[in-house]
């Protein structure tokens, strides 16, 4: 029975969603996460498990092929969704307090940025490595920030930006956050993002990838 | 001496236009051609949003001119606006103070069928405000080489359809090119317009294509762009192809799309394009560093990169440009101090004799760096917060030496700074990014996986302790 977890593992890493999925063309007509998931419940195995033995190994590989360049955002797209298929049935125990996360991850785009994919693919990768994410979508203000760590203490903070020009509105949040939040821990990421900006605003992290964001995050939850 | 003085006198006469226009057909060119890629940047010389810039024709004529008066540049675009075709087609704009508008909604995800999308003509949207300040600055600049940009089929497609295109071409490929062949003709029908105004060059902006496979590319991309470069050279104008963002990958693929010129930032190393463009008889241009050095670097920081990018680029072939749009609040200083790099060829050769200088460092004392019961890890980058395959090397050896703890002294030198420049002429490494264990040349430039670092690493250990 190890085999399920090991076959949603396989499924999130290629992203075949469910059953009716024609994609990857070798998995045609085979189970996908979102029915497998279904099954690993049935046999008995914890949520927790489910994640940690399942979606989290599938999508380690993800986030380690994309690092190397061997994959791109279409096939991390479908990893994504079939995770998503996957957690719609994990949830509900998490939901209840019945199985544990291993924290809480805070995202958004920052104010005066509208774009959206190198966030929810970094909000997917961090949740399907086992954390709760509060995504606070896009256009995000430094009070909206502030307000949901408040709101989930102990949690970290990501701040995302596309534009030259929405970096300086990083620095502003990054300010009102530590001040209002202090021991506040805020990760930043995104195209024009460097670590030398980062150090320069006075961020706690800094990843050109997710990967690396969800080792960060692993370390400060250990 | 005549033909001396004919070859003078034909040298002074030649034109920015003539010289970009040369370049761009791999002809060997006296001067490199400098085109900054001026959009709403032309607004902040103005003292005017970027909304007002890019909706009215008269202030992009305005804007232009004063580009053309403060960076007396080569080539230059009329705008850079890849939402024009998007909103035409009923994408939803945010207009920013600070920025080009951004598409917030994707018709193709709210009802609207592929079939219900329709061609633009030329009184759609501002189509006509593009068209009219392209045709009269072609009036005002007869000399000076004008870019025509369109958004790229791919970039429309994802304007058009958001994100879930990316999961489609997996899914229902079919649909996709479907898709594809609209926003083809729609990139064609622009070509065409811009190139009637008398654009010299027309640049097909395809950033989102940064965002896949190479395979990915072939199947989805290369068929469309291709017909839009056949379409542009049949207008006889000269093509090239932006990308900007990470696009290493697919370098090779780009250019078997068969423009005249390929155009890139930052994210991708000059030689590295250089390289595969003459390979293919295409000429290239790039990449001044639009952040870390024109936005927010000194005017020397900027005649650095950009004679960087010269010396790399050299004078067959290559256009000086910045990776992409010109951030709104670049200090005019920066790109002035380009332009007079460009122009002045005793302060090129001054300029790299000082850079010279650097390789005859002092070196540095080492004896008590080494130590006899830990290996040294030494890895020489660039910088390894702007240098991606610098950070991955970095963050390779950290990976590695955790497990050793206190029995390994792991750490980066920048040759960004004194330290690190001194330190790369000490242990004699000649690339970047280089790792250096105990004083020995282990790994240059590619990275190694992980367990290969460990396994030296344990190699040096057991050395000691035996």
């Amino acid at each position: 029975m190890e085999n399920l977890l090991s076959e949603i593992a396989h499924c999130i890493e290629f992203g075949k969603i469910n059953l009716a999925s024609n994609y990857p063309p070798d998995l045609k007509g085979k189970d996908g996460a979102d029915e497998l998931t279904l099954m690993a419940l049935e046999a008995g195995f914890g949520p927790g498990e489910i994640l940690e033995s399942g979606l989290m190994k599938g999508m380690e590989k993800v986030g380690i092929k994309f690092r190397e360049n061997k994959i791109f955002v279409p096939q991390v797209l479908m990893s994504a969704k079939a995770m998503s298929a996957a957690m719609l049935h994990l949830k509900p125990f998490f939901l209840s307090g019945e199985a544990k996360r291993k924290g809480t991850f805070i995202i958004g785009t920052v104010q005066g940025d509208l774009h959206d994919i190198g966030k929810n693919l970094v909000s997917m990768m961090v949740e399907g490595n086992g954390y709760e994410v509060i995504d606070l979508g896009t256009d995000v203000t430094a009070e909206q920030f502030i307000r949901a760590s408040g709101q989930y203490p102990g949690s970290i903070v990501g701040l995302s930006a596309l534009l030259t020009t929405t970096m300086a509105n990083m620095e502003s949040i990054v300010k009102e956050l530590k001040e209002q939040v202090p021991g506040s821990r805020i990760c930043i990421g995104g195209a024009p993002v460097t670590k030398d900006f980062c150090d320069r605003i006075q961020a706690d992290f800094y990843s050109p990838d997710p990967q690396g964001l969800v080792e960060y995050l692993n370390e400060m939850a250990s | 001496m005549r033909w001396l003085l004919e070859f003078y006198k034909k040298n002074m006469d030649i034109t920015g236009r003539e010289l970009v226009r040369n370049a761009i057909q791999l002809q060997e060119v006296e001067r490199i051609p400098w085109v900054p890629f001026v959009g709403v940047h032309a607004g902040a010389l103005m003292g005017i949003s970027a909304t007002e810039y890019l909706r009215s024709a008269q202030h992009i004529i305005d804007g232009v001119s004063k580009a053309v008066e403060a960076y007396a540049p080569d080539g230059i675009p009329v705008s850079f606006d890849l939402q024009v075709e998007a909103e035409v087609l009923g994408c939803k704009l945010n207009w920013a103070e600070n920025n080009p508008p951004a598409v917030v909604s994707h018709p193709l995800l709210e009802g609207v069928e592929i079939e219900d999308l329709k061609i633009p003509d030329r009184n759609s949207g501002r189509i006509p405000v593009m068209l009219s300040a392209a045709s009269t600055l072609r009036e005002t600049f007869p000399d000076i080489a004008l870019y025509g940009l369109i958004t790229g089929p791919f970039t429309l497609a994802l304007h058009l359809m958001g994100t879930d295109v990316f999961m489609r071409m997996l899914e229902d490929p079919d649909h996709i090119h479907q898709l594809m062949e609209f926003c083809c003709e729609v990139s064609i029908f622009m070509a065409d317009a811009y190139a009637e105004t008398g654009c010299d060059v027309i640049a097909l902006v395809d950033p989102m294509t940064s965002q896949i496979d190479p395979f990915s590319f072939e199947t989805f991309v290369t068929p469309y762009v291709r017909r839009v470069f056949d379409a542009i050279r049949n207008s006889k104008a000269l093509s090239s192809f932006f990308v900007c963002g990470n696009a290493k990958q697919n370098i090779e693929v780009m250019c078997k799309c068969g423009p005249d010129n390929i155009s890139i930032d930052e994210n991708i190393p000059l030689d590295y394009v250089r390289d595969i463009a003459l390979q293919h008889k295409i000429s290239f241009g790039g990449n001044i560093k639009l952040t870390t050095v024109l936005l927010m670097g000194s005017e020397e920081d900027s005649m650095r990169d950009a004679l960087e990018c010269m010396d790399t680029g050299g004078k067959k072939g290559f256009v000086l440009a910045p990776g992409c749009d010109l951030a709104m609040a670049t200090p005019p200083g920066n790109l002035k101090a380009v332009t007079q790099l460009v122009q002045d060829e005793l302060l090129q050769g001054e300029l790299r004799a000082s850079t010279a200088s650097v390789s005859e460092v002092q070196k540095l004392d080492l004896s008590d760096h080494w130590r006899s019961d830990k290996v040294v890890v030494d890895v020489i980058t660039l910088d390894s917060s702007s240098c991606a395959p610098c950070q991955y090397m970095v963050d390779a050896v950290l990976r590695a030496c955790k497990p050793f703890g206190e029995a390994v002294i792991c750490k980066e030198y920048r040759i960004k700074e004194e330290e690190g420049v001194q330190m790369m002429a000490t242990l004699n490494v000649m690339n970047i990014p280089t790792i250096v264990i105990d004083g020995n040349v282990e790994f240059i430039s590619q990275i190694p996986p992980i367990h290969e670092i460990s396994e030296r690493i344990r190699y040096y250990l057991e050395n000691k302790s035996g």
